[in-house]
Formats: C-alpha cells, sequence, structure tokens
C-alpha cells in the first residue's frame, strides 16, 4: 500500500503558485496584463506561430531564388539577410518560445500547481522574449537586418566587416531573449523543485514534465554562455575592443568555442521538450504506459550532460589537432546512445498496444521517424574525415532540417493537436487534421531529403545561387516544390485553428482518455486550474481511477 | 553517379573518405531500415480493431534496455576506430614538411603562391599529377574554407591561424573547388579550379607563369598599358614587369590564360573580360574592385592590354 | 528544502557564474599568450586595490552580522550592520573608480591592446554587479528603515544576502587571477 492517502488533496486544495488576483479577462488588456501561466502559455505560442510565418516566408523566398542557377530574383546581400533572419527567427523566436509555451502551460496543470512559481517573472520572461522579437525585426527598417549567418562567426561580424546596425540589432535581441529564457528557467525549476502536488515524487512525474524539467538546467547553463560572448561581440563593435578580431591579437576561433559551447546544447534545448511531448503521446493513443521510464527520463540527464562536451564537433574543420577533434568526436556518438534508447523505448511503447491513428498519433509516428534521419546524419557528421567533407554543404542544411521540422516541429504539431482541446475546449479537425498531416510529410521529405543529395554533389550552403552543374538545377527545383507543399501545410493548418476555434466539436474534460493530470480539470481549465486534483498513487492518476484493475502501482513497478 | 562528388574521389586522400562515408552510410541506413520496419510493423499489426480488449500494461524490461544500450555503442566503437584510422589516411600530419604552395583566402577570390617557384596566380591552381603538394593556408580577411570535393577534406582559412593542407590528384582534370565558409556577400562566387597536369604539362605552365610579358605592341595593348597605370590599377593588382605588386586584388599577369573570372561567376572570354571592367558589379554585386566609370574605348584597350598576355 | 526565492537566487548565482567564467576565461587566454603586453598586468596597482578588496570581503562578514541580527529580530543592529555593508562596498566601487581612472591616464583602455580589452570588461561587469548589490541592499536598508523588517522581509534579506557573498566570491577570483596573477 504505497501512498494511498497522500494523493489525496481537498477541494481547491491545488498547492502552490500566488492565486490569481484577478480573473482573466479576455479582453485584449486581460490577455496583455496578465500573470496566468496559462494564458502566458497560449501567447507564447501564438508568437511563436506567427514567427514562424515570417521565418518560413524567409524560407520561401530563399527557395525561390535557389530554385534555379544563376536565378536573380534576390541580391547577395537580401539573400544574406534573409538566411541570417530565416535562422534566428526559427531557433530563437519559433522553437523555443514554442516549447516555451508548452511547457509553461502544461507543467504546473501536470503537477497540480496553480501557477508558476512566479507568474510575474513568468510574464516578463514572454515580454521579453517579445521585445526581443520586435527588436530583431526592427533592423530591417534600420539600416539592413543581420546577416553574417545565425552562428554571427567573427570576424565577419565584426564591424570591419559589417558596419550596418543589423548585427547589433542581432545582437542586442538575442540579449534581452536571452535574459528572458534564463528567467524562464529558473521559473520552471522553481515551480517543479516547490509546487508539486502531494504525493507527485520526481519518479511519478510526468516525462514531459522530466524533460523540461531537465532543460531548464540546461538552459540555466548554455544562455549565459551566449550572453557572455555576445557581450564581448558587441563591446568589440561598440568600444573597439579586441576579443575577436584577429587583425589586433584577438581570436577569431575563440568565439566559436563560446558560440557552440552555447549552441550545441541550444539544439538539445529545441528537442528535449519535442521528446516529453512525444513521450506523452504516444502511450496515450498506444493505450499503455511509457516502455521503461526510468530509461527514457534518466537518457535526458544523460543527453543534457553530454551535451556541452560536444560543441567542437562544429569546428572540425578549423584545423585543430587531431586528439581533440577525436575527443569531440567520441562524445558526440556517445549521445546517440541515449537518444537510442528514447527512439527504442517509445518503438516498444507501440508494441502490443492498441493504436489509435489520430492526427496527433500520426504527427508523433511520423517524428519517431524522421528524426531517425536527422540524428543518424547527425552521427555521420561525428565522423570526423565525413564531416570534413560534408560540412557546410547542403548536406548539413538537410540534417538541421530533419532535426528542426521532422523533430521539433512535428514533434509541436502532435502537441497541438494532443492539447488543443485543453487550451481551447475546442476539438481540431480531424479531416483537416490529415491534410495537414501529410502535406508537412510529402513537403518535408521533398524539401529537405534531396538537400542531403545536393551536400554530396558538393553544393555549399549559404550560396546565393550556384553555377549550371548537372542535376544541381533539377534537385534544387524540387527542394523549391517541396518548400511549397510545405506552404500548402502550413495554410491547411492555419484554416484548421480558426476553424476549429469557432466550430469545432466541443472537447469535453478528457477527449483523449489520458491520464495526467492536466485532463482532471475542466477544458479550459479555469484560473485557479483545479477544483480538486485527483489523488495520485502512481504515474497515471486518471488511469488509476478509470481502470483500478489496471492500476499502475498494482505492477510494482511504477511506484 | 558521376555528379556525386564527395562519393567520387580523385585522389587517396578523398578516397579514403569516400570508402569511409560509403561504408558510414550503409551501417546508417540499416539502423533507420529497422527503426522505421519496427514502426512500420507496429502500425500495421497493432492499429486498434473494433472490440479490441485493453492492451495488457507493459513497464518495460531491463534485458531490452541492454540489449539497445549495448548494441549501438558497439556499432559505434567500430566506426571510431575506422574514423581515427581515416583521419590519418586523409589529413596525414604535415610537421615534418615545408610547405609547396600559399594559398590566401580573399574576400571574394583566392591567392596563389608557389613558394618553390615564385608563381603567383589567383582562384586556379595547377597540380602535377600524382604528387602530393602541402598547403599554408591564411586569410586577408574573414574565415574562409578551401575545398575541392574530389580531391580531399576541407579546410578554414582563418585569419591569425594559419592552417596546413595536401592536396593531391591522380588523374589530368580540372576538378572545381570552392570556399565552404560563408565569407560575406558573394561567398557564393569564390569558387577555384584545380587543374591537375602530367608533370611534364605542370613543369611547361610553370615556366609560362613565370615569364616577364614584353610590352605589348599594338596600339589598344599599349595605350591599356598606360591606363593600367593611371586608373590606379596598380594599387590593387599585380602585374609582372609593371610596377604593380600589391594583392588587394589577383595578380593579373597571366589573366588571359585563366580559365574564368572573378571567383568562377563567368567565364573568362574577351566579352566578360569587357563587361567586367566597365562594371564589375554587373558581374559580381559587391565585389571589392570598384567600378571606374570606363569609357568603351578604354575598356577596350585594357582588355587589349590584359588579354595581350596569352 | 531551499525556500522558493532562495532555490530562484541559488540558480540565478549559477547563470551568473557562468557568465564570469566566461568573461574569466577570455582573460586567461589572451594573458596566456602575451602576458607582458604594453601596458598589461604589470600597469596594476595591487596594493592599493588590496586594500580597497579587502573593504568588499568585510562587507560580506558584516551583511553575515547584519542577517543574523535580522533573524533574531534585533531590527536596530541588524540595520546597522546592513549600512556598514553598503558603505564597504561603496569604498570598494570608489577604489575601482580610481585605479580605473589612473590607467585610463596612462593610457591603458578597452581599445588599447588585448589586455585592456578584457581587463576592463572582466572587472566592469563585477563593477556593476557590485552596484546593482548595492542597490539591493540600499532598497532593503530603505524599506527596513522606515517600516522595520517583516517575516516576507527577510526572507528578501536572505537572497540578496547570498547574492551579495556571490559578488564577493567571484571578486576573490578576479582579484586572484587578475592582480596577484600580474605579480607572481
Ligand atoms: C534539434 C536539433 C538537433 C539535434 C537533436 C541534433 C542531433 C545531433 N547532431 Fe546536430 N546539428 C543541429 C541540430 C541538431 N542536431 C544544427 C542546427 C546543426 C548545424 C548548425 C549550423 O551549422 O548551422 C547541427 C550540426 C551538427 C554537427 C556539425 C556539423 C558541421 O557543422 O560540420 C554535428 C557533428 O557532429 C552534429 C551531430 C549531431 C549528433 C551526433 C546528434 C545526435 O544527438 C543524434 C542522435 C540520434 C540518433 C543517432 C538517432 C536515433 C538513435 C538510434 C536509432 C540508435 C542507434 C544509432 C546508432 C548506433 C548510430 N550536428
Ligand atoms: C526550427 C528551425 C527551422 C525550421 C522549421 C526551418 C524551416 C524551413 N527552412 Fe530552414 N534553416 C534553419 C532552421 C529552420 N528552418 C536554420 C537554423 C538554418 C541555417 C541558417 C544559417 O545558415 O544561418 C536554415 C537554413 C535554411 C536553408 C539554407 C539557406 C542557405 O544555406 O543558403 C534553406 C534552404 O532551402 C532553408 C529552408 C527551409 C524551408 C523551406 C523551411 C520550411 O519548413 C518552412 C515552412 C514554413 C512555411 C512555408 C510558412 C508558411 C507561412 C505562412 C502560411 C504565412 C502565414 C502565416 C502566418 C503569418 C501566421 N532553411
Ligand atoms: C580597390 C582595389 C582595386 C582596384 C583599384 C582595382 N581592382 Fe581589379 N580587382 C580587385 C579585387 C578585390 C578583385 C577581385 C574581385 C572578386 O573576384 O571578388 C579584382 C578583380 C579584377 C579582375 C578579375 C581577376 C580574376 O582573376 O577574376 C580584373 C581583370 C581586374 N580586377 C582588373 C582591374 C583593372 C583593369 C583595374 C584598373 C582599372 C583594377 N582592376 C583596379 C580590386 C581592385
Ligand atoms: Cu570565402 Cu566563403
Ligand atoms: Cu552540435
Amino acid at each position: 500500500m504505497k501512498g494511498y492517502e497522500l494523493g489525496e488533496t481537498a477541494v481547491g486544495a491545488a498547492v502552490g503558485g500566488e492565486r490569481a488576483v484577478w480573473a482573466p479577462h479576455e479582453s485584449l488588456l486581460g490577455w496583455v496584463a496578465s500573470v496566468d501561466h496559462k494564458q502566458i502559455g497560449i501567447m507564447y505560442m501564438v508568437a511563436a506561430f506567427a514567427f514562424f510565418g515570417l521565418g518560413g516566408i524567409e524560407a520561401l523566398l530563399l527557395r525561390i531564388q535557389l530554385a534555379v542557377p544563376h536565378n536573380n530574383f534576390l541580391s547577395p546581400e537580401t539573400f544574406n539577410e534573409l538566411f541570417t533572419m530565416h535562422g534566428t527567427t526559427m531557433i530563437f523566436l519559433v522553437a523555443m518560445p514554442l516549447l516555451t509555451g508548452f511547457t509553461v502551460y502544461l507543467v504546473p496543470l501536470m503537477i497540480g500547481a496553480r501557477d508558476m512559481a512566479f507568474p510575474r517573472l513568468n510574464a516578463m520572461s514572454f515580454w521579453l522574449q517579445v521585445f526581443g522579437g520586435v527588436m530583431l525585426y526592427f533592423s530591417f527598417f534600420a539600416r539592413g537586418a543581420p546577416n553574417a549567418g545565425w552562428f554571427s562567426y567573427a570576424p565577419l561580424s565584426e564591424s570591419a566587416y559589417s558596419f550596418g546596425s543589423g548585427q547589433d540589432y542581432w545582437i542586442l535581441s538575442l540579449l534581452v531573449m536571452g535574459i528572458g529564457t534564463v528567467a524562464g528557467a529558473i521559473n520552471v525549476i522553481a515551480t517543479v523543485a516547490t509546487l508539486r502536488v502531494r504525493a507527485m515524487t520526481m519518479r511519478r512525474l510526468p516525462l514531459f514534465v522530466w524533460m523540461t524539467f531537465v532543460n531548464s538546467f540546461l538552459m540555466l547553463m548554455a544562455l549565459p554562455i551566449l550572453n557572455a560572448a555576445l557581450v564581448m561581440l558587441l563591446i568589440d563593435r561598440q568600444l573597439h575592443a579586441h576579443f575577436f578580431t584577429p587583425a589586433s591579437g584577438g581570436s577569431a576561433i575563440l568565439w566559436q568555442h563560446y558560440f557552440w559551447g552555447f549552441g550545441h546544447p541550444e539544439v538539445y534545448i529545441v528537442i528535449l521538450p519535442a521528446f516529453g511531448m512525444i513521450s506523452e503521446i504516444i502511450p496515450v493513443f498506444a493505450r499503455k504506459p511509457i516502455f521503461g521510464y526510468e530509461f527514457v527520463a534518466a537518457s535526458t540527464v544523460a543527453i543534457a550532460f553530454l551535451s556541452f562536451a560536444v560543441w567542437a564537433h562544429h569546428m572540425f574543420a578549423v584545423g585543430l589537432s587531431d586528439v581533440f577533434n577525436l575527443f569531440f568526436a567520441v562524445a558526440s556518438m556517445s549521445i546517440a546512445v541515449p537518444t537510442g534508447v528514447k527512439v527504442f523505448n517509445w518503438t516498444a511503447t507501440l508494441y502490443g498496444g492498441r493504436l489509435r491513428f489520430t492526427t496527433a498519433m500520426m504527427f508523433a509516428l511520423a517524428f519517431l521517424v524522421m528524426f531517425t534521419i536527422g540524428g543518424l546524419s547527425g552521427v555521420s557528421f561525428a565522423v570526423v574525415p565525413i564531416d570534413w567533407q560534408l560540412t557546410d554543404t547542403y548536406y548539413l542544411v538537410a540534417h538541421l532540417h530533419y532535426v528542426f521540422f521532422g523533430g521539433t516541429v512535428l514533434a509541436s504539431f502532435a502537441g497541438i493537436y494532443y492539447w488543443f482541446p485543453k487550451l481551447t475546449g475546442r476539438m481540431l479537425s480531424e479531416s483537416l487534421g490529415k491534410w495537414h498531416f501529410w502535406l508537412s510529410f510529402i513537403g518535408l521529405n521533398l524539401t529537405f531529403f534531396v538537400q542531403h543529395v545536393l551536400g554530396m554533389m558538393g553544393m555549399p550552403r549559404r550560396v546565393f545561387t550556384y553555377p549550371d552543374l548537372p542535376y544541381w538545377g533539377a534537385l534544387n527545383m524540387l527542394s523549391t516544390v517541396g518548400a511549397f507543399v510545405l506552404l500548402a501545410a502550413v495554410v491547411v493548418f492555419a484554416w484548421n485553428l480558426g476553424v476549429s476555434l469557432k466550430h469545432g466539436e466541443e472537447a469535453g474534460d478528457n477527449p483523449w482518455d489520458a491520464w495526467t493530470l492536466e485532463w482532471a480539470t475542466s477544458s479550459p481549465p479555469p484560473v485557479d486550474n483545479f477544483t480538486r486534483v485527483p489523488p495520485v498513487r502512481g504515474r497515471r492518476p486518471l488511469w488509476d481511477l478509470a481502470h483500478p484493475e489496471l492500476a499502475d502501482e498494482l505492477q510494482g513497478r511504477a511506484a | 553517379m558521376t555528379a556525386l562528388d564527395t562519393l567520387n574521389p580523385m585522389s587517396p586522400l578523398a578516397a579514403a573518405i569516400a570508402k569511409l562515408f560509403a561504408a558510414v552510410l550503409v551501417i546508417l541506413g540499416l539502423i533507420f531500415a529497422l527503426v522505421a520496419v519496427l514502426v512500420v510493423f507496429a502500425i500495421v499489426r497493432y492499429r486498434e480493431r473494433p472490440g479490441a480488449q485493453l492492451p495488457r500494461q507493459i513497464l518495460g524490461s531491463d534485458r531490452l534496455e541492454i540489449v539497445w544500450t549495448a548494441i549501438p555503442i558497439l556499432l559505434l566503437a567500430v566506426i571510431f576506430v575506422f574514423t581515427v584510422k581515416v583521419m590519418h589516411a586523409a589529413s596525414p600530419s604535415a610537421a615534418s614538411r615545408s610547405p609547396d604552395l600559399l594559398v590566401v583566402g580573399h574576400q571574394w577570390w583566392w591567392e596563389v603562391n608557389y613558394l618553390k617557384s615564385g608563381v603567383v596566380t589567383a582562384n586556379e591552381l595547377h597540380l602535377p599529377i600524382g604528387q602530393r603538394v602541402l598547403i599554408r593556408l591564411e586569410s586577408a580577411d574573414v574565415i574562409h574554407d578551401f575545398w575541392v570535393p574530389r580531391l580531399g577534406r576541407k579546410l578554414d582559412a582563418i585569419p591569425g591561424h594559419p592552417g596546413y593542407l595536401w592536396l593531391e590528384a591522380d588523374a589530368p582534370g580540372v576538378y572545381l573547388g570552392a570556399c565552404a565558409e560563408f565569407c560575406g556577400a558573394e561567398h557564393a562566387w569564390m569558387r577555384f579550379e584545380v587543374v591537375a597536369q602530367p608533370p611534364a604539362q605542370f613543369a611547361a605552365w610553370e615556366q609560362a607563369q613565370l615569364a616577364v610579358p614584353p610590352v605589348p605592341r599594338p596600339a589598344p595593348a599599349l595605350a591599356g598599358r598606360k591606363l593600367f597605370v593611371a586608373r590606379t590599377c596598380v594599387n590593387c593588382h599585380r602585374f609582372a614587369g609593371t610596377s604593380a605588386d600589391r594583392h588587394v586584388g589577383p595578380d593579373l599577369t597571366h589573366l588571359a590564360d585563366r580559365r574564368m573570372l572573378a571567383g568562377g561567376a563567368v567565364a573568362n572570354t574577351p566579352s566578360t573580360l569587357a563587361q567586367w571592367l566597365k562594371d564589375p558589379n554587373s558581374i559580381k554585386p559587391d565585389s571589392h574592385m570598384p567600378n571606374f566609370q570606363l569609357s568603351d574605348a578604354e575598356v577596350a584597350e585594357l582588355a587589349a592590354y590584359l588579354e595581350s598576355t596569352k | 528544502m531551499l525556500s522558493k526565492s532562495k532555490l530562484a537566487m541559488v540558480l540565478f548565482i549559477v547563470s551568473e557564474a557562468n557568465f564570469f567564467a566566461l568573461l574569466l576565461m577570455a582573460y586567461a587566454y589572451y594573458h596566456a599568450l602575451d602576458p607582458g603586453g604594453a601596458n598589461g598586468a604589470g600597469a596594476l596597482d595591487v596594493v592599493t586595490t588590496g586594500l580597497y578588496s579587502v573593504c568588499l570581503f568585510s562587507s560580506s562578514a558584516t551583511l553575515w552580522a547584519a542577517d543574523r541580527r535580522l533573524r533574531r529580530q534585533e531590527y536596530r543592529g541588524g540595520i546597522r550592520w546592513l549600512l556598514a555593508t553598503i558603505a564597504l562596498g561603496a569604498i570598494f566601487l570608489y577604489g575601482q573608480g580610481r585605479e580605473y581612472a589612473r590607467l585610463l591616464r596612462s593610457g591603458v583602455t578597452v581599445s588599447r591592446n588585448l589586455f585592456g580589452t578584457t581587463f576592463f570588461t572582466l572587472t566592469g561587469f563585477h563593477g556593476l554587479h557590485v552596484f546593482l548589490g548595492l542597490c539591493a541592499l540600499a532598497t532593503l536598508a530603505g524599506l527596513a528603515l522606515r517600516s522595520g523588517i517583516r517575516e516576507r522581509q527577510t526572507q528578501a534579506v536572505e537572497a540578496v544576502g547570498l547574492y551579495w557573498h556571490f559578488v564577493d566570491a567571484v571578486w576573490v577570483v578576479i582579484f586572484g587571477v587578475v592582480y596577484l596573477g600580474s605579480v607572481l
């Protein structure tokens, strides 16, 4: 008999979080002034989606320019601005805020709390994010957008070679967002550490909470590295200092160490919460608990640690020593092991299950296969000599989009189909959802698979045009067509969101028959989240209530 | 398959990588096939059927966890061993040898110096086949990256941090190279060519490059030579036999022999050369070569001069 | 279990420590490349700065004393120690200002060379943190003088105290690496 009494909480006794001071208003001011984690979470997602539109339009412009060799659709400068803004937008203004939106919306609900540990700080993080995004885009109206690429290698990003103010806007905007992100990470850690409903032990935590919790440590450690590097670059540019200016003794390589010291953990920052969502969605639609809970959780910690020891795999072409390179090769390859553990556990969860192919589940399954492609091409980069050939080619562009689009974005789509009913009280249309799914799946592969081949043919990345070599034009054209299929997918999705918000089927509290605590309250949840938190006796409180005879605790392992 | 340059090597250095790449692709392909088959099988086999029971609630299996931790580790260990081997084969240590060539990346062209013979050229590099030459790689401004896919690894050209790179070609031919690190506006047109020749032909080429062109006879070329000095071309370019000896722009002594212009943006023909002199930006927007607002006559004279060394 | 505000402060300090570690690494890296450097570390005045540093270090002790008294609800003593802490911190900043003025007069600036670049960035950010810490302490002292310290505010004092000790500890490292490193 473990923990029966502990979980019982009386009416209105959800712990933690300050009580909402006012009922959230549906008015614009109500949203803007809100400190409610649910409203802030939704605002994060809406902002991320708007920027996804911008980043996507930038990508389409890039793809139009690249559709045929020797194209003159864009000037080289515009092209460079566009890919810099596309990469920066997608990473800092889409992937991060989207996942943060899910995190701040779901974490308090999943642990039975009323709100985040610091609701006002939460609002501050969000508005810093918005402010940073607006500042970045304001650069278009100042003297030109930044154009040194999303990792702004010095000395190209120094004032001697990037004299417009775009680079300064880039620095300031990332700094502002970086500060907001650190504050957000502190908030999530404090929330998970102190506001769990009684009996919600760490071993009972939903995996999404586990992964965002670990992820917050990753942010806490990684973002200051970026902030420090940005500050140095800014001092170089504004006060004529010499951190990264080789002409006066500074080191161009130091910037790379600093940037990737942040940059590699960063790419995991935008995948771990996606892993978390997948770990919630697959079991629910397989009607089985996650296979190997402990291993899925522990591998997250392993990934987090390893991710700080692999940064120099972005620098194999710099010409550092063999021993140095080999160390980073080993570390990079090792990351495949805990990630593989996850992939295999998700797959094993399907076995013996009763799979329901909702749109959410289809996106989750597509994630499983597509992310694997991206992960495997990542491993090929960890093999140093292969990297020497393929770094900075379209093979790399393919890798990063398979993990970002095939990973983060597909998982987020899955998450939106899954939690939309909770957020809004209405279901998304499944028939439009299927269209959205198939267009995304086909578009993704059409756009990015051929890029592997282009890379092998020797096409460098970040070129605004290219010579008319055999097959180059044809493959690029295919990739451009794929990008337009993705446009169709996003349009269907936006349509679905719009229509379903107004006319979608009523969802009820728990349309999927799911088992984590957010489904134990109304859709959308009341200001205080819960009127009553069900007893927590295992990892699946609602399942235990519905199927006492199959309750997890009876199996002895999930206590 | 000839278009897949990285898998179609033309030197032992590149061949080592290509073989490894192919093998790794096969291994990774198999892993992918495994995952895909497992998922597809589950999709087919375990789809929900009407009236089905609740499935058995399986929480995990330590034995399976060990299996899918251990097997990847073993596979990766094997890949790692080959990684070490191929690293040495594809990029041998350069400590024992002084470099044969100095290659300097500029925004957006490559300066090539043959250290032993003193030949200077740009965006075109000649090699005797079957011989391994050692390149010292530098940068005059930002980071560039020297890459000839069919001949071997790429290496960054980093200001303040010279690098060393071996280059070798098995068979005669022209191999396309590119700058692979983003270096600003015209990164796309920072291409170059490696012309691999039998040793005798290479020696002849080297001799020809060393020849100092005589003062040209025909009138337009002679006028062009005067313009070349008057119009400050000498401030940025090198031209053997004149006062011009700067490396802000490419060496122009034997420009007429080169196959392409402006980092590969166009083929080197009299008409493209004239267009370049008239308005470099019309060929390569943002290039660091100024537009001198030359008249058509001046352009013709300058072009005649630059062509006269053929 | 830590209270959530203390936990948040600890986490914040972890992130700040990371930030300083990077600035420090940049300093150490360039110092190792070129230890002499025109007007390099040799230009520093170890003894005077050492004396000012003692003020900063002892401010940790006074803050600790303040904290103890406040916790025992001896408000008058607590506030007195708090004011002493603020004074010591301010003296340190004054000392740093003088050091900067002297260096700038002798031509050592951010843009002069790598020593200037890394030195001013590192110590400048530390000074900024001392300044922010002083603002926080002053706010607490002001509140305390007006209406006395309450239950909730002792938590704030503790959190600010953690931060102040951290800023102090950072200076121990900077002083060790930059100043003592220049004479050893
Ligand atoms: C979400 C983002 C994300 C993720 C998750 C990853 C995951 C991985 N990445 Fe990737 N990466 C990027 C985003 C990401 N990457 C980006 C954006 C860049 C480019 C930045 C730029 O230059 O612009 C990049 C670049 C990049 C490079 C540098 C290339 C270069 O610049 O030359 C390398 C090199 O090692 C690398 C490796 C890896 C590895 C080993 C993994 C591993 O974590 C993958 C692990 C997963 C699997 C391997 C699949 C599942 C596992 C199994 C089925 C088990 C069995 C497998 C084996 C035995 C192999 N990545
Ligand atoms: C999360 C990350 C992410 C995502 C989702 C994407 C999505 C896409 N990316 Fe991007 N990409 C990067 C991250 C990402 N990218 C990064 C980091 C780089 C490197 C940058 C650098 O080198 O510095 C890069 C670089 C990059 C390149 C290489 C540029 C170069 O090297 O020259 C290309 C080229 O094809 C490309 C294409 C695309 C395409 C076609 C999509 C498509 O999937 C986009 C699909 C989306 C749409 C088509 C949106 C549709 C819009 C609407 C419907 C508008 C209406 C809606 C609203 C207003 C709400 N990307
Ligand atoms: C301010 C410096 C500068 C001056 C002055 C200058 N050039 Fe150039 N030139 C360059 C640069 C830089 C390039 C390389 C451009 C590129 O490919 O990006 C170049 C390229 C060229 C090329 C093409 C070379 C090749 O191999 O592709 C020719 C021809 C040329 N210049 C001729 C001239 C002539 C003739 C003049 C005088 C009328 C002149 N240049 C004056 C900087 C200069
Ligand atoms: Cu030089 Cu790219
Ligand atoms: Cu990485």
